[in-house]
C-alpha cells in the first residue's frame, strides 16, 4: 500500500514541477494570448487569433509606438486588453474621440509614466480615448507572432505612426 | 676485425619501409569523445544538482511572488505608522488577487508616474467611493471631494503633509497593486 502512496506522491511532484516550469515560462518569458473582438480589425480577426506574446520587452522598456501590447484593463482589473501603443510618455497624441458622430479632433500630451493605447478600429474600440492614458506598469506583454489561424501565421505588422 | 655490418640494409626507400602514419583526420574529435566519456558521470551529477538548485530557486520565487515577501519601506509618507529610516514589512500577495482589499489596508503599489518605483500607501477609497481630502494641508484648509472611478483605488500616505499619493497623481488602477503589508518585522 505504501508503494502506491509513494508512487502517487512522486507523480504528483513531477506534475507540480512541470507546472512550475510552464508557469514561470508563461509569466516571464512568452505566453499565448487569445485576442478577439472588433477593436483591432484588421490587425487581429474578429473571431479570435492565438498570438505569441513575449513578456520581456515591457520589463526592459523596449515597448514603443506601433507595438501591439497586452495591457491589464484599468477599468476591469481582471481583464486584459490588446491594443496598439500610439504614444509614449511625453508624446503629443491627436485622436478622434467620437469618429461615428463628429470630426472633432483632440490633442493631449501623454503624462510621465503612461502610454496611450488605441485600437486599430477606432469606430469600435474602448481604449485610451475612453479611459485615458494607462500607466506603463500595466503593460504586460508585447504581441510577437500569430500562431492561429494557419492562414495568418506570421509576424504581427508593426506600424509606426 | 673491422666492423662489418651484419647485413647490408637497403637504403630506406618509400617502397620498402612503411611510411610514418598520416594523422587520422578525426583524431581530435575522437579525443574529445573519450574525454566526454570520462566526464559523463560527472556531467550527469552536475546536471542533477543544478536541476535541484533550479527547482529550489523556482519554489522560493513562487513563494516570494505569489504568497509572501519582504520589503524595506522607507520615507516620510507613512509616518507615524512606518518609520522614516526604514522598516522591514511582510507583504502578502493573495488578497489583491482575490479582491479582498478594503479601505484601511496598507498596500504596496507600482507608481503610476515611475514604473520602476514601488510605493507603500494606505487605501482610503475603493471604486465608487466618494473621497474627501485636503489638497494642501500645510498651507490651507481647502478640501476636495472626488468619486473614485471604476477599477481604481484612492491611496494616501498617513502623513498627508509629506506624501506624494493619489492627491498628486490621481486614482490608481487596481491592477497596479502588488500586495498588502500586514506585518512589520521589528526589533
Amino acid at each position: 500500500m505504501w508503494s502506491i502512496i509513494r508512487e502517487a506522491f512522486d507523480k504528483t511532484l513531477l506534475v507540480a514541477k512541470a507546472y512550475g516550469i510552464l508557469h514561470i515560462t508563461n509569466s516571464y518569458l512568452c505566453t499565448v494570448a487569445l485576442a478577439y473582438g472588433p477593436s483591432m480589425i484588421p490587425a487581429i480577426n474578429l473571431t479570435g487569433d492565438l498570438i505569441l506574446a513575449e513578456r520581456i520587452s515591457p520589463r526592459i522598456r523596449k515597448v514603443g509606438v506601433g507595438d501591439i501590447v497586452v495591457v491589464r484593463s484599468p477599468v476591469v482589473p481582471s481583464r486584459v486588453v490588446t491594443k496598439r501603443v500610439v504614444g509614449m510618455e511625453g508624446d503629443r497624441v491627436t485622436y478622434l474621440p467620437d469618429p461615428h458622430n463628429s470630426d472633432e479632433v483632440r490633442s493631449i500630451v501623454v503624462p510621465r509614466g503612461h502610454v496611450w493605447i488605441q485600437g486599430d478600429n477606432i469606430y469600435n474600440s474602448k481604449d485610451s480615448r475612453d479611459f485615458g492614458p494607462v500607466p506603463y506598469a500595466l503593460v504586460e506583454a508585447k504581441l510577437l507572432w500569430r500562431v492561429w489561424p494557419p492562414k495568418d501565421f506570421g509576424p504581427m505588422q508593426h506600424i509606426a505612426r | 676485425m673491422s666492423f662489418q655490418p651484419a647485413l647490408q640494409a637497403p637504403a630506406a626507400t618509400p617502397i620498402s619501409q612503411p611510411l610514418a602514419r598520416a594523422p587520422h583526420p578525426l583524431r581530435p574529435i575522437m579525443k574529445l569523445l573519450s574525454y566526454i566519456k570520462q566526464w559523463k558521470s560527472a556531467a550527469r551529477e552536475t546536471i542533477a544538482r543544478a536541476s535541484i538548485a533550479a527547482q529550489f530557486l523556482s519554489l522560493i520565487h513562487i513563494t516570494d511572488a505569489y504568497i509572501c515577501s519582504t520589503t524595506l519601506v522607507q520615507g516620510p509618507s507613512m509616518l507615524p505608522t512606518l518609520n522614516y529610516s526604514g522598516d522591514v514589512v511582510l507583504i502578502e500577495h493573495l488578497s489583491h488577487r482575490l479582491g479582498k482589499l478594503e479601505p484601511g489596508d496598507i498596500v504596496v503599489v507600482r507608481s503610476p508616474v515611475d514604473p520602476k518605483k514601488i510605493v507603500a500607501k494606505r487605501i482610503v477609497g475603493m471604486e465608487g467611493d466618494r473621497v474627501t481630502y485636503l489638497t494642501e494641508p500645510s498651507y490651507s484648509e481647502s478640501s476636495r471631494t472626488v468619486l473614485v472611478p471604476k477599477g481604481h483605488v484612492w491611496i494616501q500616505g498617513d502623513n498627508v503633509y509629506a506624501s506624494a499619493d493619489s492627491r498628486y497623481f490621481g486614482a490608481v488602477p487596481y491592477g497596479l497593486i502588488q500586495g498588502r503589508a500586514f506585518l512589520r518585522i521589528g526589533i
